[in-house]
């Protein structure tokens, strides 16, 4: 087959924190997987195997990290979420006998019905309750190339004044892949594309060849990368870094013409949860009777500040047909810009976005992604698409460069992790650093088992204290008290932990219970902080 | 991350709080959000008292003083035996310390251009200045931060305060190495001090993020390797292809406006505003 002028990569990133809490039914934090699970994880499933029943040859990459890995392997978790599927599935049910009096509004009631349905036997049919192995599947047969992440999304260029703690959040991402995957990960997604170039002897170290990064982080290297980010660089200890593309972003992202923004789609903030009589809609609310989203939605976006209309589903099939049209001849075009300038090899539009952004935030978007793989399989032949890993062996010759320290954050850099709001933490998060690599000097030939579980649980704490979404959620002003509670319980239990073991005085009750709760990474090894 | 939960969350947490006004005495162990937002509200009170961890099996864990906490801790060991089989139910109260007593500058980088510093001098090291320069020394210095351009070679000092811990420190150029140091100058003439500068501690170094595209320092000649087998290339780039299309030397310039047209006005410095992270808000509507 001729080589096509361009290649198109898109990597999506999978990730949501660590939440789990077996003492309590009442966490609305833990559904955020419940929804991830149901509008983006199972359509993307639901779509990969309709495009390889459809004989599509496509190509797509996606972090899964490991705090979103041990949450779907979780049978507590998994429990929640049949639990939550039957909810909807009753309410959905009610809808369809409530909405008679509209047949529009009927139609989509039962829409809603066949989808939550559907989801529950996929969920426990199919794949029994574990759809991690869907995703495996999809990487086996050679379509979808999974990469990892740092542990618990810790980002770099806080960490890494204690060089250990980042060794750590990629020794534990690498083994956490592993161990759900059967292989080593090629690839990793720096969390928050937080690139520094102290982490690549460390990545180097546990195997991984590539990482993604955020445009200025290849445009801004040393020395200046000559196709900028149309072709990877590799740093001066092999690692090689892919830029994300600035244009085929923006015409996703862009909150003022965006895709997402289509007036046909369906609209995120009207929900029965809001508009149904109080007393019908109270048992699928939040326990204590606040009104939330439920999920059923039955408006289209309309256009700005007006009356919503009714959803309907053929007209946003056909936005999303007509705008992944759109995007195909603007990648077309731009392949073939660039490709004038580039003699040696095609050049890669590396696309990445976060996943949770497909189908949970723009409903369509799993369809818009299913209907473009299909359009570049069949209908042109200028560009392909393809896994960075795969852009590498076909074209092993890189420029040598080091990337610019970056982030995808709003301005490029540290901002949204270190700022006014948040930098009280970063102390905390340095100290209890410190003292796990202490530890686990003053530890190395520990046996007994006790102290060993101690030790364990003292460097799943700090993982989960480190996670950038406690910072990230601080900073954007929602949800702040959950935020803190949890870098506070973290480093809380944390230094309990730090000061019981020094005193010789652990408590073993207490250990087993936070144990339970925090149970994240089983297998983990507190030595990786050597 | 999904985010109409955090919304949620939000509204929760008001009537949460209008409900407690309303209706009193509610299921108050199982209340886990409104436990915690009740700790959280407490907590910076007990911060300032600099009490650093605590967990107690009581339901008020706050206003413990150490007699109360013995109390609580015989009842609770009467308790537990009482209901052994029973799963234990821990109730956790933690604050971040207030501080750790140790002596330390850490620094990092917010952008380019903006370093985040932070710093603590141990009580162990201000009664060892204490004795040494007598007991108003803290009264008759000040706190200064010395920053170091290690990159160019230059140095400059910010006057801070006693009151702070933290400091964001504005520098002027990019892409460079750089270190802070604690020290105190005397504001008076009852404490002598050598050369008016007393250090105190340094930081770690940090090289603060390139912000352009450096075209100045592209050479002539550019390295690839093959990532297979590790071989290194030279190549000459007044050779290659995209720039005899170009059709002017090193001016690698236009390539990049070419292919980057939005950023044409000044494509060495590029509008980060890139959609980022944030997952998309309501301002698609």
């Amino acid at each position: 087959m001729n080589e096509p002028k361009g290649y198109v990569s898109f990597v999506l990133h999978a990730h949501l924190p660590f939440i789990h809490h077996p003492e309590s039914e009442n966490y609305l934090e833990e559904q955020w997987l419940f929804e991830a699970i149901s509008e983006t994880y199972i359509p993307l499933l639901l779509n990969f195997q309709k495009l390889v029943e459809e004989k599509v040859d496509f190509r797509i990459t996606m972090s899964m990290t490991p705090p979103l890995l041990n949450m779907l392997d979780n049978k507590l978790l998994q429990q929640k979420y049949i639990k939550y599927l039957k909810k909807h599935i009753e309410l959905a049910k009610k809808e369809t006998t409530r909405t008679t009096y509209d047949s529009h509004l009927n139609s989509l009631s039962h829409y809603y019905l066949d989808r939550y349905t559907n989801d529950l036997h996929v969920f426990h049919d199919i794949y029994n309750d574990n759809i991690i192995q869907g995703f495996k599947h999809f990487q086996d047969i050679g379509v979808l190339e999974i990469i990892t992440c740092g542990a618990t999304h810790g980002y770099f260029p806080i960490l890494y004044i204690t060089e250990q703690t980042v060794k750590a959040q990629i020794a534990v991402g690498v083994q956490t892949y592993e161990k759900y995957f059967d292989k080593k990960p090629r690839g990793i997604w720096l969390p928050e594309c937080g690139y520094v170039p102290e982490a690549d002897k460390y990545l180097k170290e546990f195997g991984i060849e590539y990482i993604i990064t955020e445009s200025h982080g290849i445009l801004y290297a040393d020395p200046t990368p000559i196709y900028g980010t149309f072709s990877p660089i590799v740093s001066k200890e092999g690692i090689i870094a892919f830029g994300r593309d600035m244009e085929s972003s923006r015409q996703v992202w862009s909150s003022i013409n965006g895709y997402p923004g289509d007036f046909n789609y369906r609209e995120f903030y009207r929900d029965v949860g809001y508009d149904a009589d109080y007393d019908y809609i109270k048992p699928y609310i939040a326990h204590n009777g606040v009104r939330v989203h439920t999920g059923i939605k039955y408006h289209r976006i309309t256009g700005k500040d007006c009356e919503k209309d009714y959803y309907h589903i053929d007209w946003a099939k056909d936005s999303a047909e007509k705008q992944a049209g759109h995007f195909l001849d603007s990648r077309i075009k731009q392949v073939d810009t660039i490709s004038k300038y580039m003699d040696e090899k095609p050049p890669i539009i590396l696309c990445p976005y976060d996943a949770e952004l497909y189908g949970h935030w723009w409903y369509e978007g799993p369809y818009w992604l299913y209907i473009l793989f299909k359009k570049i399989n069949f209908d042109q032949k200028n560009i392909k698409l393809i896994t960075p890993g795969e852009y590498i062996d076909k074209y092993p010759e890189i420029q040598v460069c080091t990337p610019c320290r970056s982030s995808w954050g709003a301005n490029g850099y540290s901002e949204v992790w270190l700022n006014e709001t948040n930098d009280d933490v970063h102390r905390h998060l340095h100290v209890a650093g410190d003292k796990m690599v202490e530890l686990a000097h003053l530890y190395e030939n520990e046996q007994d088992t006790l102290k060993v579980s101690l030790l364990n649980q003292c460097a799943r704490e700090l993982l989960l204290a480190q996670s950038s979404d406690w910072l990230f959620i601080i900073t954007n002003g929602t949800m702040v008290d959950y935020a803190k509670k949890r870098i506070k319980d973290h480093i809380g239990r944390f230094t309990r932990l730090y000061e019981e073991i020094k005193k010789d005085k652990i408590d073993e009750s207490f250990l087993k219970n936070i144990e339970e709760k925090d149970c994240i990474f089983p297998e983990i090894d507190y030595k990786i902080y050597l | 991350m999904p985010r109409k939960a955090k919304e949620e969350e939000i509204i929760l947490d008001k009537k949460i709080e209008k409900k407690k006004t309303t209706t009193s005495k509610e299921t108050s162990s199982k209340k886990n959000t409104n436990n915690s937002k009740k700790s959280t509200s407490k907590s910076t009170k007990v911060g300032s008292k600099s009490v650093t961890s605590k967990t107690s099996n009581k339901k008020s864990p706050v206003k413990s003083t150490k007699k109360v906490n013995t109390k609580t801790e015989k009842i609770t060991k009467k308790a537990t035996k009482k209901v052994a089989n029973k799963k234990i139910e821990i109730v956790e109260y933690y604050d971040l310390p207030y501080r750790y007593n140790q002596t330390v500058v850490k620094v990092l980088a917010q952008t380019p251009t903006t370093l985040f510093v932070y710093w603590d001098i141990s009580d162990e090291d201000k009664n060892k200045y204490i004795e040494q320069y007598g007991e108003y020394f803290f009264n008759n210095t000040k706190p200064v931060l010395k920053v170091y351009n290690i990159t160019k070679g230059y140095d400059f000092e910010v006057a801070i305060n006693d009151f702070s811990n933290s400091w964001y420190l504005s520098v002027s150029d990019s892409n460079c190495d750089y270190k802070i140091e604690l020290a105190r100058r005397p504001i008076n003439q009852y404490v002598s001090i050598n050369n008016d500068y007393l250090y105190i501690a340094s930081s770690n170094e940090i090289d603060s993020p390139n912000d352009h595209i450096l075209f100045d320092e592209l050479s002539k000649f550019v390295y690839f390797k093959n990532v297979k087998n590790n071989k290194i290339e030279k190549k000459d780039i007044t050779n290659l292809f995209l720039l005899k299309k170009i059709n002017k030397l090193y001016s690698i310039q236009n390539f990049y406006k070419e292919l980057y047209p939005e950023e044409a006005i000044n494509i060495d410095r590029l509008d980060l505003k890139n959609p980022s992270s944030n997952n998309p808000t309501s301002s698609f509507k």
